[in-house]
């Protein structure tokens, strides 16, 4: 053992003199060193040095003293011009007084009318009730349009329709199966589109450049396509990938199972506000307490590929006693859940970013005053 | 060496990895504006669990209803709409077919006659699209002939587990009501429930009555009377309708008199040479003593709700204001500064509020402004409204209104602090100088 121990020493410690004496590491530094950097400076240096003196000096020696004297000579001429203008603010002044008192007599009136009487005119506002679920349904029209131009060839202008559950668009590919998930959710994405800011950005960049990334793992989903298409059909006829971005990338007639998994773009202001808009249209507080109308309520928000509300639970809560913070929060998650029922419109490409939604109620501008 | 830097390097990528993944965290977003609608409910007819229940299923369904919807702040769905029947108390509820009608709250219950005799009530409450109960199922027995103050108590539970405040239904109303010509009135005190049922005549109309007022425990009413030709206060208990006259000092007019939360203090106006102050007095010994000394009329007094301070109505600035002083008497503070007249403060059961008359312009207006006399704000105009009394809950305001002319009569009104959902009160004749008793037990 130890003479195995010492040759091995002797072995190492020889190797690694020579890899120190060796020259291992002077060839690398020779190459760095390049003389002719510093055998350029020296003479170019003067002669870089005398072309900048040179223009320096010849601008400031002719420049200033001819332009300055003829500087002076068309200002004296300018002020004896000066003096017709005077003629200009007579006029105006004339004019404006006229006008000003009779504006000002009007509105005393108008002002006194309304305050006497707008107590009485509150009452007739309980018969706007369930004014809201009908705009939530005009964003459905609008995805004909974005679904027609691009994938001109597909049949998806009939998948408007939410809830069917059996779309038909790409029947060319798979001969086996010709219903696939992709179509059935045309319509929800199309619905992001209502917001008018979040167009461009959805075209240009997220969904075309996100999707070769998303091709290598449907090497293995490629299998369980087949499978998924008959067992989870009646489960999530709802929760299908986005259609418009899948439908471009048809060629591989893959299900998209796994087009959600990579994060996509961040969520657009529009996209957000959409949201937002949605969410607020059923948070009710007309029935709170005032209390309650003190409490800012923070959930959390779990939601399903689908753009239903898995789960709603309360974070946080501010400004009010126990029972108002209940009442607070039940009220918020009635808004989540109310108006999540159909699934809110947003883009599946982005689920990353939604699947976990905090959301903070703030009644604010809604107390009584 | 190297080996150790690029395995610290390998485990630097993986540990980063999923982390800068995460690093946007969930989507924050914020909701500061909502609306502001009646909430949509459903209230199936009760479930008749013996024959012997069966009238009273649907009426108790109606006047649950009725005291629902008469907030303004609820929509009953029609029974027309109903997807299903809630066929038995205990079955479970099918959700979605509530949550179809877009009904938000639904209140089941089950009705029977037990072998006493004795009407048995059961409920529950649900967030039909959360899934579950609002609170826990109650039962409540009681005597068939008052169905209607179940029915009451019911709506105030329903009401208060949805808003998070207590309810006003279970409650009752004193007022003056008036009968024959504006010149030749005939007023007797009348009782009733607070949405007109159950009335009864607690005196007859031999003598001109004024301003009732109930006690804290809703048992007593204080109430002025002209029965011996001057005004004279009077406690009357409800249940036996007898009476007796508050000792007062010869010589003096006694009148607006308000009972402090204790039950034993009464604060009253009296007048005497002219003059007339705020007194209080202690209705079990009758000892009295004086609030206010000033040259001006004060009257009107009105306790805090934890009876420490006493807001009242005084001149003392040339015309009449608002001023709250301590119950014990003291340096009154003013608190109304608008234009116009300010009178018959009344203090907001939950203390937050004063309810005032404000005449100003040819004008008269109900409002509410906070005890320090910011945030005023005027719920009603027309040719006379007058005399405000809080609900129990401190939500609801109910008035006297007055239409104009020989013909014009007198009646009660309601509206929310919030300025939303007045309307007239149900009356047989004539109403005035309503009073709201606090809920019974």
């Amino acid at each position: 053992m130890n003479t195995g121990q010492i040759i091995s020493g002797a072995g190492h410690l020889a190797l690694i003199g020579w890899a120190l004496l060796g020259g291992v590491f002077k060839s690398e530094p020779l190459p760095f060193e390049v003389t002719e950097v510093t055998a350029i400076s020296g003479e170019e240096y003067a002669a870089l040095i005398a072309p900048q003196e040179a223009p320096e000096t010849a601008m400031d020696v002719t420049t200033p003293e001819a332009p300055e004297v003829e500087d002076t000579a068309p200002d004296l001429g300018s002020e004896a011009d000066a003096s017709p203008e005077v003629s200009q603010p007579d006029v105006a002044e004339t004019t404006s007084p006229d006008e000003s008192p009779e504006v000002t007599e009007v509105m005393p009136p108008a002002e006194a009318e309304v305050s006497d009487e707008a107590p009485e005119l509150t009452p007739p506002s309980e018969d706007v009730a369930v004014m809201v679920p009908e705009p939530a349904e005009k964003p459905k029209p609008r995805p004909v349009e974005r679904v027609a131009p691009e994938p001109v060839a597909q049949p998806e202008p009939d998948t408007q329709v939410d809830d069917v559950a059996q779309p038909e668009t790409v029947p060319d590919e798979t001969s086996e199966t010709p219903r696939e998930e992709t179509d059935a959710t045309a319509p929800e994405e199309a619905a992001t589109e209502i917001v008018t800011e979040a167009d461009e950005p959805e075209q240009a960049a997220p969904s075309t450049s996100r999707r070769p990334k998303s091709r290598p793992p449907r090497s293995e989903p490629v299998e369980t396509v087949d499978t998924a298409q008959e067992e989870p059909a009646p489960q999530e006829p709802k929760t299908d990938n986005s259609s418009v971005n899948d439908a471009l990338a048809e060629a591989l007639g893959g299900g998209g199972t796994g087009a959600a998994a990579p994060s996509g773009p961040p969520m657009t202001r529009g996209e957000k506000d959409a949201l937002r808009v949605a969410v607020k249209q059923c948070w009710n507080v007309g029935s709170l307490s005032t209390d309650a109308l003190q409490v800012t309520v923070v959930v959390t928000v779990k939601m399903g590929e689908d753009g239903k509300p898995i789960s709603v639970n309360q974070l946080s809560a501010t400004g009010g006693s126990g029972a108002a913070v209940n009442k607070a929060y039940e009220a918020a998650r009635r808004a989540v859940l109310r108006c999540g029922a159909k699934g809110f419109d947003l883009p599946r490409d982005k689920y990353d970013h939604w699947r976990d939604i905090e959301m903070t109620f703030n009644p604010e501008k809604m107390r009584i005053k | 060496m190297m080996k150790q830097f690029l395995t610290l390097l390998m485990a630097l990528a993986i540990w980063a990895g999923p982390l800068s993944a995460q690093s946007t965290g969930p989507l924050r977003i914020e909701i500061d504006e909502g609306v502001i609608e009646p909430l949509p409910y459903a209230v199936p007819d009760f479930v008749s669990e013996n024959g012997a229940g069966a009238e009273f299923g649907r009426n108790l369904a109606r006047v649950i209803a009725a005291d629902l919807s008469g907030t303004g702040l609820f929509r009953e769905l029609p029974q027309e709409a109903f997807i299903s029947q809630i066929t038995s108390f205990a079955s479970p509820v099918q959700f979605a077919d509530w949550k179809a009608i877009n009904a938000q709250a639904l209140i089941t219950g089950s009705v029977s006659v037990d072998a006493q005799g004795k009407l048995v009530v059961r409920f529950r409450v649900y967030d039909v699209f959360a899934g579950q109960e609002l609170g826990q199922g109650q039962q409540l027995v009681g005597t068939q002939e008052g169905w209607r103050r179940m029915a009451h108590k019911i709506a105030d539970q329903v009401y208060s587990r949805i808003t998070g405040e207590g309810g006003y239904f279970d409650s009752r109303v004193v007022f003056v009501s008036e009968t024959g010509p504006k010149d030749q009135r005939a007023k007797r005190l009348a009782i009733m429930d607070y949405d007109g049922a159950n009335l009864k005549y607690l005196t007859d109309s031999s003598a001109i009555v004024l301003a009732p007022r109930f006690s804290p425990t809703g048992d007593r009413i204080l109430y002025t009377s002209y029965e011996t030709g001057e005004p004279r206060i009077y406690v009357l208990d409800i249940a036996s309708v007898g009476r007796r006259v508050l000792e007062s000092q010869a010589g003096t007019m006694s009148f607006a008199p308000r009972f402090g939360p204790d039950g034993q203090t009464v604060v009253y106006s009296q007048s005497q040479g002219g003059n007339t102050d705020l007194f209080a007095m202690n209705i079990g010994t009758g000892a009295s003593n004086r609030l206010t000394s000033a040259p001006s009329i004060e009257t009107a007094p009105s306790f805090s709700p934890d009876g420490s301070q006493i807001v009242f109505e005084s001149d003392r600035s040339g015309t009449p204001q608002l001023y709250i002083m301590p119950a014990s008497g003291g340096e009154p503070r003013r608190i109304s500064f608008g234009q116009g007249r300010y009178g018959t403060p009344v203090w907001s059961p939950r203390g937050d509020l004063v309810a005032f008359t404000k005449q100003s312009k040819g004008r008269f207006h109900i409002g509410v402004m906070r005890t320090d006399g910011s945030e005023e704000r005027l719920l009603t105009a027309s040719f006379l409204d007058e005399g405000p009394t809080w609900a129990p809950n401190g939500r609801v305001i109910m008035f006297t209104r007055e239409t104009q002319g020989a013909a014009g009569k007198a009646s009660l009104y309601s509206v929310d602090i919030s300025g939303r959902n007045l309307k007239p009160v149900m009356t047989d004749s004539g109403a005035s100088d309503p009073a709201w008793s606090p809920l019974q037990n």
